[in-house]
């Protein structure tokens, strides 16, 4: 029943409508389906949307947006129908795209090289030697394989006539293929079978690309070639995509200060000492890559970088200084670039567009700026367009003057009356909704020259009525079908690795130091958050029991891990220590957990990150609760802990990260088990032990070894000395002396060593016998210096192997 | 490692030529040992056609771990770069040089009206009439050289003007910027040292369409000049008929015998003499000395 999900459907004289040809003639390459559309029922079209929207939250796709009141991370709104493009149509796309990466690369190597561009005046000078990209610097770069521009972007519209146009281009660090290829993964399954039948080009083979060029084009030297994605770190708007591509590309994920330079290379600080670097694939501002040779102002980066990029020492994706296109000022003057250094005629017309630095079309474009959007020429200087037609006669002769003061500022633009497009608008009952739309098309050079990824970022207007599609402005977007006439290029599965020619590949996993530091925290943080929910959840329970005998040793230890608690404490302090923001209290440790864990998602799977996220996220935080729905909350919580610590088993490699991963649980457990013992003891006669075996998760144990009356000795022998209990001190003190041999095999010293009397001591306290106060005092003592041990053992580990990963840079300048 | 240059063969005449050793000494004490230091240095003098360099030796101490050769940069001056792996408590650069100059206040001399200097120029002057990081162009700066270029005035006279007029308006205090100072704020108070006066006068100049560069080097303070316990900055404003000009306002006169080139670009940040990143924690005391001695 197609007819009641069109009925809000309009079309627009003005504009190309994407779906229909004219009313209730629907374009072929739509008719598929338009059929599975209308033999949905509404339930089914309602729980897609539901999907959609569940994924897009648990996978924390997000557009971060630096100055967002809605803090770090806003979901991005991701429309269910894809964009479906026929093949003739993208293979003219493809091809102007492409064309279009090779001739920008032409004018990269020349503004970078030899300057023939502009000393034979093809282009003027104030247009590269004014922006602000130009970088001076790294002029006599050698870009490996004269590549400059290794990934590039398109940004595309289609006017009422269906012709497409490039609106501008991204040439700096483009993003948005990580977006494309996770809305790929998200929409095709709510398809499956019109995705299979339009033969829907895969993404993947792109990826499989993108990952063997970064190698391919990676200078020679110090044993096979190490890609990095470099990152400025989880603020930056577009995090989500550099973890994904680098969990995708298999590369590690790093920021500027686990690199450093030395001897005219590059090199990465892993726990191993430095591995040099080849390839650097950036996702950062060229100007903040080199706080030596470009911004002073900034620590970030690498210092000395750019000597690396002149010497030809590394291939970095894209070139330092490549941001001097990522100017509307060039469109232009493409036609002619192209006729002189490709000896080609432009296949994909720019929109019609006017640097105002050239006295004529400064005139041309004022004459008729009330028609026009005037953007900056220059991503340096911060200006939101200006669209002519919002102005009033007034406003428009008074910007008139602001573009006469800097006309090399400004460009100006022919408006486009952009196509719209079919969404699934999420109420009810679900219909097709209409938005205008752009569409990012995103080209990588290869061996081969510049491949296009048959697909794309369609951007959606957050409006009904908009002029122009931006995902800054909070509009959404939407998966991208190109229709393949062949099947020959889905041969790729989906996140398969791509072949990787002999030789290219390394046999050891790379960890950075920062990852390690990241991993031994997510360790630590996991059981803390477990340490405290099972505490929480043992303090509620017995409180509703009236004149708890276990009340005061549970408050006791409360207080010493840290949460706002008094000896006296209520149900409700117990609760607001589980649900409130508090200081040391649980939501505070899961919000450090998820940062980690936020650090390291190039690392985690995408499920256990989904997981993690939905906890963060819990309606049941943030206020008051009432003891059952704290306690509920609290299963929760340790459920999730379970997951995690299962992942911790059976998901992750035994590399050193997973060993310093368990070292930092094991630490974490240690101390906290060791606390609430000696808060035991200390505290408490009774023999009503159950609490502490509830702490401790060993209550099932506890019975099944029929130990029959809760005794000091036999809980003390199961929670202390026990081996082969997974809870108890001995296990945790064995196994920190394990990994620290395991680590001391591959990375010499790591304090084993003193770990060892700890065991002996253990030994002998536990070896069966006298049951005497002795025995007591000296077992306080001991758990006492368990404790003192854990905390001296995280300090020395970090000391040895992550204090390095972030001294602070400063910048010296002398005149 | 020295750089070590043949010597002149070349009349020396006191009255239109000079001949100076400079010993630019920069030192920094930190705080907590720094792991490692990664510099770039303008130290250098440079060649011109009114220079010449005698000899010239850069030291560093500690012994750098890596040390480039001198290389050229964008505008082609003399770069260097060295790098210090192990950890250091000091960093000491010393720059000894010896340079020959002609004076160019003659052929100055022979510069027509300033508004001849407008004309339309060759690419690679382009650059020098354009804003850049430190040198935003500020009405107000305009405003105030405009009195100084009045019609058809030789270029070299209002120059002059303009430059003793900043000699008398604006106050040499050290204390009163940072070289983060903003040189709206130079503008409005009139205060500061040669770095912000020499911006200041960028932005005016280029307001007027000239094509100005920043200049970086030294002047003889034997008559009490200012500017001369450090590195000294100051313009130079391109003249179609005889060439750069230079012009400090600073010390209010055309900078001809006594200033030594090191370098010239847009402004500061393209010939810092010496720039570095350091991996330590905590506090770094700098001291500069410069010592300029007639030969």
């Amino acid at each position: 029943m197609l007819q009641p999900l069109i009925s809000h459907y309009s079309l627009h004289a003005d504009r190309y409508d994407e779906l229909f040809e004219a009313k209730g003639k629907p374009r072929a390459h739509w008719v598929r389906m338009l059929d599975e559309l209308a033999d949905a029922s509404a339930e089914s079209l309602e729980s897609r949307l539901g999907i959609v929207e569940r994924d897009v939250r648990d996978s924390g796709i997000t557009y971060n947006v630096y100055a967002d009141p809605q803090g770090a991370e806003r979901p991005l709104d991701l429309d269910v129908l894809p964009l479906i493009l026929p093949a003739d149509e993208w293979a003219q796309i493809a091809a102007g795209v492409a064309q279009r990466a090779r001739l920008l690369n032409a004018v990269l190597a020349d503004i970078y090289g030899e300057s023939l561009l502009l000393k034979g005046g093809l282009l003027p000078p104030q247009l590269v030697l004014g922006h602000s990209g130009f970088l001076r610097a790294a002029c006599g770069t050698r870009a490996p394989g004269g590549v400059f521009l290794h990934s590039y972007a398109a940004d595309l519209a289609r006017s009422p006539d269906g012709r497409w146009w490039v609106l501008g281009d991204r040439t700096q660090a483009p993003s948005g293929a990580g977006y494309a290829l996770e809305n790929r993964l998200l929409i095709a399954r709510l398809f499956p079978d019109s995705f299979r039948d339009l033969g829907v080009a895969r993404l993947s083979g792109h990826f499989s690309l993108l990952r063997d060029s970064l190698l391919h084009f990676a200078p020679p030297g110090d044993g096979p070639p190490l890609a990095v994605v470099l990152t400025p770190g989880p603020y930056n708007e577009t995090y989500f995509e550099h973890s994904f591509l680098a969990r995708y590309l298999g590369f590690p994920l790093v920021e500027g200060h686990d690199l450093l330079v030395r001897d005219g290379r590059v090199w990465l600080k892993t726990v191993e000492g430095l591995q040099r670097v080849h390839t650097i694939l950036r996702r950062q501002d060229d100007t903040y890559c080199d706080p030596l040779e470009l911004r002073a102002d900034s620590a970030l980066g690498v210092a000395g970088l750019t000597d690396c990029a002149r010497r030809g020492t590394v291939f970095i994706a894209n070139a330092l200084g490549s941001g001097v296109l990522d100017s509307g000022a060039l469109l232009g003057f493409l036609p002619r670039l192209s006729a002189q250094l490709l000896d080609e005629a432009l296949l994909l017309p720019s929109v019609a567009t006017w640097w105002c630095g050239e006295p004529a079309a400064l005139e041309d474009a004022l004459s008729q700026a009330e028609r026009l959007v005037f953007k900056r020429a220059d991503p340096g200087f911060a200006f939101e367009p200006v669209f002519g037609p919002d102005l009033t006669p007034a406003a428009l002769a008074r910007f008139k003057l602001d573009v006469r003061a800097a006309p090399h500022r400004y460009v100006a633009q022919e408006l486009v009356r952009v196509s719209q497009a079919p969404t699934l608008t999420p109420r009810q009952p679900a219909l097709l909704g209409v938005r205008g739309i752009g569409l990012r098309v995103f080209a990588v050079a290869t061996a081969e020259g510049y491949r296009v990824l048959p697909g794309g970022l369609t951007r959606v207007a957050a409006q009904a009525e908009p002029l122009v599609v931006s995902m800054q402005r909070g509009g959404g977007s939407k998966d991208t079908w190109v229709l393949s006439d062949d099947s020959a290029d889905s041969d790729t599965p989906l996140l398969a690795p791509g072949a990787r020619a002999p030789g290219m590949t390394r046999r050891t996993v790379i960890t950075p130091s920062r990852t390690v530091e990241n991993l031994f925290w997510f360790g630590r943080y996991g059981e803390r958050c477990d340490d405290l929910a099972r505490l929480l959840r043992v303090a509620l329970n017995a409180g509703l029991q009236e004149k708890d005998p276990t009340a005061l040793p549970l408050a006791e230890l409360g207080m010493r891990v840290g949460l706002s608690l008094r000896r006296d404490a209520l149900a409700q302090d117990w609760c607001a220590a589980a649900t409130l923001d508090l200081e040391h209290g649980l939501p505070a440790n899961l919000r450090q957990l998820a940062r980690v864990a936020y650090s390291l998602r190039e690392r985690i799977s995408l499920d256990h990150w989904r997981a993690l996220n939905r906890l963060a996220q819990d309606p049941a935080l943030g206020h008051a609760s009432t003891v059952a729905e704290a306690l509920e909350w609290l299963d929760r919580v340790i459920q999730m802990m379970m997951t995690l610590s299962g992942f911790a088993l059976d998901g992750m490699t035994r590399d050193l990260g997973w060993r310093f991963m368990s070292v930092g649980r094991r630490l974490e457990r240690l101390s906290f088990s060791s606390l609430a013992l000696n808060v035991a003891l200390e505290m408490q006669d009774s023999e009503n032990l159950a609490w502490l075996l509830e702490l401790e998760d060993s209550i099932v144990t506890y019975r099944a070894r029929q130990m029959g009356r809760m005794a000091w000795s036999s809980i003390l022998n199961l929670l202390m000395f026990d081996e082969t209990n997974p809870r108890s001190l001995m296990f945790q003190v064995t196994g920190i002396h394990d990994y620290l041999r395991k680590l001391e095999a591959a990375l010499g010293p790591c304090h084993a060593a003193s770990t060892e009397p700890l065991v002996a001591e253990l030994r002998i306290l536990g070896t069966p016998g006298d049951a005497t106060d002795d025995r007591r005092t000296r077992t306080i003592e001991l758990l006492r210096r368990l404790r003192a041990s854990a905390f001296m053992l995280s300090d020395n580990l970090t000391e040895r192997f992550f204090a390095h990963a972030d001294q602070p840079a400063s910048t010296v300048l002398a005149v | 490692m020295p750089i070590s240059l043949p010597a002149p063969c070349w009349q020396y005449d006191p009255a239109m030529s000079a001949r100076y050793q400079i010993r630019h000494l920069t030192r920094y004490v930190y705080a907590h040992a720094a792991a490692s230091g990664r510099h770039l240095a303008h130290l250098t003098p440079r060649a011109t056609d009114w220079q010449r360099v005698e000899s010239h030796t850069l030291r560093v101490a500690p012994p750098p771990t890596e040390n480039d050769p001198p290389q050229t940069d964008y505008f082609g001056n003399t770069v260097r770069r060295w790098a210090i792996g192990a950890p250091h408590r000091e960093l000491e650069v010393e720059a000894v040089s010896v340079v020959a100059i002609d004076s160019q206040a003659e052929r100055w001399s022979a510069a027509g009206a300033w508004e001849d200097a407008l004309a339309p120029r060759a690419a690679d002057l382009v650059e020098f009439t354009l804003p850049s990081p430190y040198v935003p162009l500020i009405p107000a700066a305009a405003d105030y050289a405009r009195p100084s270029f009045s019609a058809a005035r030789p270029l070299d006279e209002a120059l002059h003007d303009v430059a003793r007029r900043m000699r008398t308006d604006f106050v040499f205090d050290p204390a009163a910027t940072t070289i983060a100072t903003p040189i709206v704020d130079v503008l409005r108070r009139r205060r500061g040292v040669c770095q912000d006066f020499a911006h200041c006068l960028l932005s005016a100049l280029r307001g007027l369409g000239f094509a100005a560069r920043y200049m970086s080097g030294y002047v003889l303070d034997e008559s009490g000049a200012r500017g001369g316990a450090a590195s000294h900055a100051w313009v130079a404003v391109h003249c179609p008929t005889v060439g750069w000009i230079g012009c400090d306002p600073t010390n209010g006169k055309l900078a001809d015998l006594e200033f030594v080139t090191l370098g010239w670009g847009r402004d500061f940040g393209d010939v810092t003499p010496l720039r570095g990143i350091v991996l330590s924690h905590g506090a770094q005391q700098l001291s500069v000395s410069v010592e300029f001695r007639r030969l």
